[in-house]
């Protein structure tokens, strides 16, 4: 049969009618998708309104238990499953909370269902009753069923259901990334202790993989989430022959020991919190660790041993050849109890990485007056640039120039007005003068500050001056001004 | 005359070829991302019930971030910009905004705002930029810094908030954007989740014109009243929904909107940050960053995600949206003309052998081939060539597809997100995506055919497309 152009008409009509029914028919899925969620919210809603409050009511004490259980099991018809789990867990529960939402979920019979979903059972209800719950479907197309498995293990994880935790270890080793990561997740929130080594293991694995499948960060998250009294069990990583595994491992008890010291100033990882093993790790191998990371990572936790070693190592640490490492010695340091050590921190505002420098003279701030005592004293003895410059960056950024010009009008503070006159003569004005200007009513400051500074012949200072001297201008130091101006004038602007 | 007579003929002959081509090579692709948005969409927003986003606010391990806002006369907007990301949800967040050189009062209004006082910091800048000429902070609002700058356009800009970034990811935000609270939250996920090292992330950017803005936040989600904005609306959804999730599925991704996306500080130092060669300098990151995995042999990933919203305006006037057409289009030619190498090349992978050419054949080049189109098939006709039923079947069709695309970009928002209540908004977004193709595509056509006019005609300039605070 010929090729015709009426064959390529009638081929471009079928196609372009098709289109037509095509848009016809997403046009009805839209509108049907639109009115089933309606419905499915207005049930939602009904059922919030009438069991919300029995919920809340079991959860805060309000309630009988054995009268909510009762009304909560008079939730029936299609979906019912979805809509109870749903109810139970949309809000977070307070965590003294959580051991009646636990008992009332597995009293409902939700904690059974999931952690048969999770084991990769389909429920037993019948196809009709499946399609209408979409977990009811899902789970039973295979390559979906992940996405259930999942929801199940991260409600078991939220209501930290102790018993189910070697079901999620199991899943820890699921083909699927997403059943991994919400186990890995589910666990730490559990924290039981017989899951760590499990963790502990799944990690290694997903460091040494080319291709791993799990994230490393959502394992060592996991990790962290479990009490310090459970970092010895990472003893093995910290010996391990990979270097990464070495320095993550160390991380994960930074972390820790970070958590821990956050609430308490006067933490120590003594004998109740750490244990002699792990010490000795930090002190006598991954303080001198071929990898410098982990080098970094165990200057945190050295100085929280109470250990007489501890001092000579950290000391160590910060001579470090390798930048970062003695820039996590100094952080490591960056605690009011620490202030001690002031003169060891002091001497890396010399540092040859600015970073470093940024680190001491953050650290040093943070040991509260006395160091900021060191801090203005190395300000002012110091002849290198780099760490002038850092140390007055640091003045600006914490806002400490408001106090040093209120003190600069005080009788006898000849320090403060020093370290004003020098941050002028390092052209450092902006904060200052838009200080004075702020502070135009406050003579007595203006008159101070001409008296003290006004003699630096610095532009910036210069052009300030200008409009103070001028009749208009209503300054107390407006008399000093057109004197200190004068001398200065071919080197100013005008 | 004769052989006049058969060269024209064969010309329009091979120009009708071309033209199906186009249609079916493009709308194929186009069909191929959508049933693959289809099913990632659904999957994707099944498995947002157990994503975890408390672990991530929570986890100490969360990376801190920067967002790094470039402003240019943006006087009508910075200031919802930066009280919206200032109340974002996120563990550990720094914000820098970069008032570009402004004429307006841009630097001022942030000045009095925020209670700014000027500081003469330090400037250390890895990548080359326009000079500084000052910090402005406030140490009562730590995470706050506004850095004033020569002006150097927003690639200038993008390098200078870099260069103050200490924390290991950015996120760029557009000064005319607003963010939802969860918004960082929800696009640094694939990135911690993610076993490869995601060195970019993007979110999904929807129109604001129209919407109630409330103290930095967008309050009440409505369709804008001119048609214009609403065809946008549509528009944003069918590149967003499907064209990116498609792409990002494919492992294809060569656009990452700069509006709104995280990207690795590290990485993008290393391949140079932000360059001035194309006008879509966002675009040309993602390339520049495909070229240096395969250079240095890293395995990284640059993800796109549905869910993280940013709001932005489109533009609400012809002229506006004219300018900002053209240099999509512009900077698109330039990015694929800079990275020419990339074309059918192996070592790059589907993108070189896939993702590039479409982008080429049918983004790029396709302006010009639609374009003509519509002037040289009639051409056809009068010298009967084709028979008119077939051209105009051809139309239909074309117009048919058009529609069931963006009829499916609509079913992706219903499926997922429903950012529009309303009875009334959903039978306008469907009746929008509708009639998208009679007058608003032809429309954008010609702006796309300027574009690459004027790449041809060797154009570098940045239209500017200036805001009006649409948002009610």
């Amino acid at each position: 049969m010929p090729f015709l152009i009426e064959h390529v008409i009638e081929a471009v009509f079928a196609l372009f009618t098709l289109l037509l029914l095509g848009n016809l028919l997403l046009v009805g899925v839209v509108i049907i998708r639109r009115k089933r969620r309606q419905k499915f919210f207005q049930r939602m809603d009904a059922l919030r309104e009438k069991y919300g409050p029995v919920i809340a009511g079991v959860l805060s004490g309000g309630m009988a238990y054995e009268q909510g259980l009762r009304e909560l099991r008079e939730v029936s018809g299609p979906g019912s499953l979805s809509m109870l789990e749903r109810l139970c867990l949309e809000k977070r529960p307070a965590s003294a909370e959580m051991p009646v939402l636990g008992r009332l979920c597995e009293d409902l019979g939700l904690v059974k269902i999931w952690q048969e979903r999770l084991a990769g059972q389909t429920d037993k209800t019948s196809l009709r009753e499946a399609l209408v719950d979409p977990p009811g479907w899902v789970l039973r197309v295979r390559f979906l069923s992940f996405l259930i498995r999942s929801k199940s293990a991260e409600n078991l994880g939220l209501i930290r259901h102790g018993p189910s935790w070697p079901l999620l270890v199991k899943a820890l080793e699921d083909p699927s990334p997403d059943l991994q990561a919400v186990a890995a997740r589910a666990l730490a929130a559990i924290r039981h202790p017989g899951s760590f080594p499990a963790l502990v293991e799944r990690f290694h694995k997903a460091v040494l993989d080319p291709a791993p499948v799990l994230s490393v960060r959502t394992l060592k998250s996991a990790l962290v989430s479990f009490p310090l009294q459970s970092a010895c069990g990472l003893a093995v990583s910290l010996r391990h022959t990979n270097p990464r595994i070495r320095f993550l491992a160390a991380d994960v008890i930074r972390e820790m020991v970070e958590r821990e010291a956050g609430g308490n100033p006067d933490f120590c990882l003594d004998q109740e919190n750490g244990n002699a093993e792990l010490a000795a790790l930090f002190l006598t191998k991954l303080a001198f660790d071929v990898n410098p990371d982990v080098r970094a990572q165990a200057a945190h936790v050295i100085v929280c041993l109470p250990d007489p070693r501890s001092g000579p190592v950290l000391v160590g640490l910060l001579k470090d050849s390798v930048w970062f490492v003695r820039l996590h010695a100094v952080r490591s340091l960056s605690k009011p109890k620490f202030a001690s050590h002031a003169g060891w921190v002091a001497k890396a505002l010399t540092d040859s990485n600015w970073r470093v420098r940024e680190a001491a003279v953050r650290a040093l701030r943070a040991f509260g007056p006395a160091g900021l005592d060191e801090l203005t004293g190395r300000f002012l003895e110091t002849r290198d640039r780099y760490s002038q410059e850092q140390i007055a960056e640091e003045f600006q950024r914490a806002g400490l120039i408001p106090q040093l010009l209120a003190r600069c009008a005080e009788k006898g503070r000849n320090r403060e007005a020093a370290v004003l006159s020098r941050l002028v003569e390092m052209g450092k004005t902006s904060y200052i003068i838009s200080l004075l200007d702020l502070g135009e009513g406050n003579a007595a400051l203006h008159k101070e500050f001409l008296r003290k500074l006004g003699q630096k012949a610095v532009p910036q200072i210069l052009h300030w001056l200008q409009p103070v001297a001028l009749p208009a201008s209503g300054s107390g130091a407006r008399s000093q001004a057109p004197s200190t101006l004068a001398p200065k004038r071919p080197h100013g602007k005008g | 005359m004769e052989l006049w007579r058969q060269i024209f003929i064969h010309g329009m002959n091979m120009f009708n070829l071309i033209i199906i081509s186009y249609f079916f090579i493009g709308n194929g692709v186009y069909t191929l991302l959508m049933v693959l948005s289809l099913a990632t969409v659904w999957v994707y927003n099944r498995r947002l019930a157990y994503q975890g986003m408390d672990e991530i606010r929570e986890s100490p391990v969360t990376p801190p971030v920067t967002i790094v806002i470039p402003a240019w006369n943006e006087e009508q907007i910075i200031l919802e910009t930066t009280d919206s990301v200032l109340q974002t949800d996120y563990p550990e967040l720094e914000v820098v905004v970069v008032d570009d050189g402004s004429t307006d009062s841009t630097l001022e209004r942030l000045v009095e705002h925020f209670h700014l006082v000027r500081m003469d910091l330090i400037y250390r800048h890895d990548l080359p930029t326009k000079p500084v000429r000052g910090f402005y902070l406030n140490p009562d609002v730590p995470n706050l810094m506004v850095v004033s700058k020569e002006r150097g356009g927003k690639p200038d800009a993008l390098n200078a908030g870099i260069n103050i970034c200490r924390t290991p990811y950015f996120c760029t935000l557009d000064a005319d954007s607003i963010l939802e609270p969860d918004a960082l939250l929800r696009l640094m996920r694939p990135v911690i989740h993610s076993p490869v090292n995601t060195v970019a992330s993007g979110g999904i950017v929807r129109v604001m014109n129209g919407c109630q803005v409330r103290d930095g936040r967008v309050a009440k989600v409505a369709l804008p009243r001119s048609r214009l904005e609403r065809f946008q609306v549509v528009e944003y959804l069918r590149s967003f929904l499907f064209g990116r999730t498609g792409w990002d599925l494919l492992g294809g991704t060569l656009i990452v909107s700069g509006a709104f996306a995280v990207f690795h500080r590290e990485t993008v130092a290393e391949v140079g940050g932000f360059s001035h060669d194309t006008v879509t300098e966002d675009m040309d990151l993602i390339v520049q960053m495909h070229h240096w995995a395969v250079k240095n042999k890293r395995r990284l990933k640059m993800s796109f995600t549905s869910d993280p919203v940013c709001w932005t305006e489109c533009p609400a006037t012809l002229k506006m949206l004219g300018k900002q057409r053209r240099r999509w289009q512009l900077g698109l030619c330039q990015t694929l003309w800079k990275h020419s190498e990339m074309l059918f090349n192996r070592k790059y992978g589907l993108v070189g052998n896939f993702s590039f050419p479409f982008h080429l054949y049918v983004e790029a080049l396709g302006a010009v081939v639609e374009f003509l189109g519509y002037f040289m098939v009639p051409l056809a006709i009068i010298f009967a060539m084709v028979p008119a039923t077939l051209y105009l079947l051809f139309v239909l069709l074309s117009l048919a597809y058009g529609g069931l695309l963006s009829i499916g970009a609509v079913l992706l928002e219903e499926l997922t997100y429903r950012r529009y209540p309303g009875y009334r908004d959903l039978a306008s977004l469907l009746w929008f995506a509708f009639i998208e193709n009679i007058g608003y595509r032809q429309l954008v056509l010609y702006y796309r055919f300027v574009g690459v006019m004027r790449f041809l005609a060797g154009s570098r300039r940045w239209e500017k497309v200036t805001h009006v605070g649409v948002a009610q």
